[in-house]
């Protein structure tokens, strides 16, 4: 076992781990958040994306311990009592189906339009191309991007 | 008329956004327990012996489970009841489950699933509809590897070949598709004081599942209740049984509650795929650029269990005119039994397939006629009151004439002037 301290959505957590602990079971296993979902185990689908310090990851390649010391923000963590812009975006421009891609998607736009609020749409299908939706969903979902985009501007 | 016409918001969405929805994998339930199959590894073969005694002594394994510990049905399915839950002898197509393993955690679940040792006699199998048709072919259906055999006749086909001035004749292939259903499957079964079975799982039918649990464990149906989580999409790929028979079942056994969890490679072995289909198409226009004839075989490759297999090729069997007006048609459908994956319920369940025949049959009469494509489809698609291959009138609501319209605006085409170039 490992001792491993890192903050998930703004929460300080330290906890003795198994050394080959992938970060999603971390998350959803040793601290119960089960908004990051495991689609494929092997890096392809992204549905169990995280950010990490600011960029994307998908946890399902991440071992826990190899997350010493960072900041990690999962669906859980993106919202208080009202929804960030980006969930909104995507309750109202109805970019939700089955929602098993979701928490990914919105983790994908957040963390482009964190880093740069005049991302283009070709920016922002680059930004999610990592993210696969088997319910054809893309086109809706970048239209809840570009109004997420207008609305953080507006803020 | 609160919603009619207006956009909602819908009533899921709003957890699937903050996390929050619940699908199976979510639920985690104090003392449960883990479970999952060792499946087969080849087509088509006969069981000789499982290490099942040395399983049982791996750390953590809390029960191993063959055919013979399930207290009802040992096979299932949504017409015919020939999938096996757990394989008796002989077994049909790799994925086939044979022993059902439950553990205390899932790292002792994998150890024991991953020591599972089969001793298998090999058949030869079939894996095309043409080796399967054949007369030597081993028999895997019963009595016929013709699991459904459709004919849908209309007018007269050889009075209608002979009106037409042009005619294409051509076969078509489609390959099998995998769902890729985001969420792999998973079940989390509980048992009440009472012995009441609860199973919590993503599916297309809970109704259906109640049927084949309370079957496979030989209870009332009142007795079991199927909780339908958010279902992380599905396409068809979640109609059949696929682990509610095996959490129930391993819950009935050791009293727990259990999940079953699938891998993505799980996932893909198991459940079932578009129907791969062979067409054969010969259509006959004549000189106005009126469809005249239409002959159509189309042999489904309905894999190794019958699943939804007749009731998919009866659908392609009925689209397989296209949206089009043809008095004189003939097609014949089969679904064959192979020792592929077996094929089932696929968004479009059939009416997917055929358009790939009909439609490039169309483009190649268009060129014959040297006719523009929209304006010859125009010219023999559906209105009210034309009647169908299968003689049904369609007595409102045919929009194909209206959708070609719009598309014939945007390309600034004439669908109703004289139509040849």
């Amino acid at each position: 076992m490992i001792k491993v301290t890192m903050t998930v959505n703004g929460k300080l957590y330290t906890r003795e781990i198994p050394p080959m602990m992938r970060l999603l079971d971390f998350i959803r296993d040793e601290l119960k958040l089960k908004g990051t979902k495991e689609g494929c185990g092997e890096g392809e689908c992204g549905a169990c994306t995280v950010i990490i310090d600011g960029d994307i990851y998908n946890s399902c390649m991440v071992l826990a311990t190899s997350c010493e010391g960072k900041r990690i923000t999962t669906i859980e963590g993106i919202s208080g009592a009202e929804l960030h812009p980006i969930q909104e975006a995507f309750l109202e421009v109805n970019a939700v189906q089955c929602g098993y891609c979701t928490p990914g998607m919105i983790l994908s736009a957040k963390a482009l339009l964190d880093k740069n609020i005049n991302a283009t749409e070709k920016e922002m299908k680059e930004a999610i191309s990592g993210n696969l939706c088997r319910c054809t969903g893309y086109q809706k979902i970048i239209e809840a991007v570009k109004l997420a985009q207008k609305k953080l501007k507006k803020r | 008329m609160k919603t009619v016409g207006k956009d909602i918001i819908r009533p899921d969405a709003y957890d699937k956004i903050i996390g929050k929805a619940i699908y199976p994998d979510d639920i985690e339930i104090e003392g449960m327990l883990y479970a999952g199959v060792k499946r087969t590894t080849i087509p088509y073969g006969r069981v000789l012996s499982i290490n099942s005694e040395e399983i049982k002594k791996v750390p953590g394994v809390v029960a191993v489970i063959d055919y013979k510990m399930i207290p009802g049905a040992i096979s299932h399915g949504v017409i015919f009841k020939d999938i096996p839950t757990l394989v008796k002898d002989v077994f049909k197509r790799v994925g086939d489950c044979l022993l059902l393993v439950v553990a205390k955690d899932k790292a002792s679940l994998k150890i024991a699933l991953d020591n599972v040792k089969v001793e298998y006699e090999e058949y030869k199998g079939v894996f095309t509809v043409e080796d399967a048709l054949k007369e030597d072919a081993p028999i895997l259906g019963d009595g016929s590897n013709i699991l459904y055999d459709i004919k849908v006749k209309k007018g007269d086909i050889e009075k209608g070949f002979e009106e037409a001035a042009f005619i294409a004749e051509n076969f078509y292939h489609t390959q099998m598709t995998e769902h890729v259903f985001l969420q792999p499957e998973c079940a989390v079964s509980t048992i009440d004081d009472d012995g009441k079975i609860n199973v919590y799982v993503a599916t297309q039918y809970p109704h259906y599942d109640r049927e084949e649990v309370a079957k496979c464990l030989d209870m009332n149906e009142e007795d079991i209740r199927i909780i339908n989580t958010t279902i992380g999409g599905a396409f068809g790929g979640r109609e059949d049984i696929n682990p509610q028979c095996h959490a129930a079942l391993a819950t009935y056994i050791t009293k727990r509650p259990v999940k079953v969890l699938y891998s993505r490679e799980e996932s893909v072995i198991s459940h079932s795929k578009r129907h791969p289909m062979k067409l054969y198409y010969k259509t006959g226009v004549k000189d106005d650029g009126k469809l005249c004839a239409l002959k159509v075989r189309i042999y489904g490759d309905t894999g190794a269990y019958a699943s939804w297999g007749m009731n998919v090729l009866r659908k392609s069997a009925v689209h397989a005119t296209g949206p089009y007006e043809i008095p004189n048609v003939d097609v014949r459908a089969q679904a064959i039994y192979t020792n592929n994956p077996y094929s089932g319920a696929m968004r479009g369940f059939g009416a997917a397939q055929v358009p790939l025949a009909h439609e490039a049959q169309m483009d190649i009469l268009a060129e014959k006629l040297a006719m523009h494509p929209l304006q010859f489809r125009y010219l023999n698609a559906f209105k009210v009151g034309s009647v169908t291959a299968t003689l049904q009138e369609l007595k409102s609501s045919v929009g194909i004439k209206e959708c070609m319209e719009k598309l014939a605006q945007i390309d600034n085409i004439q669908l109703d002037k004289d139509v040849r170039e």
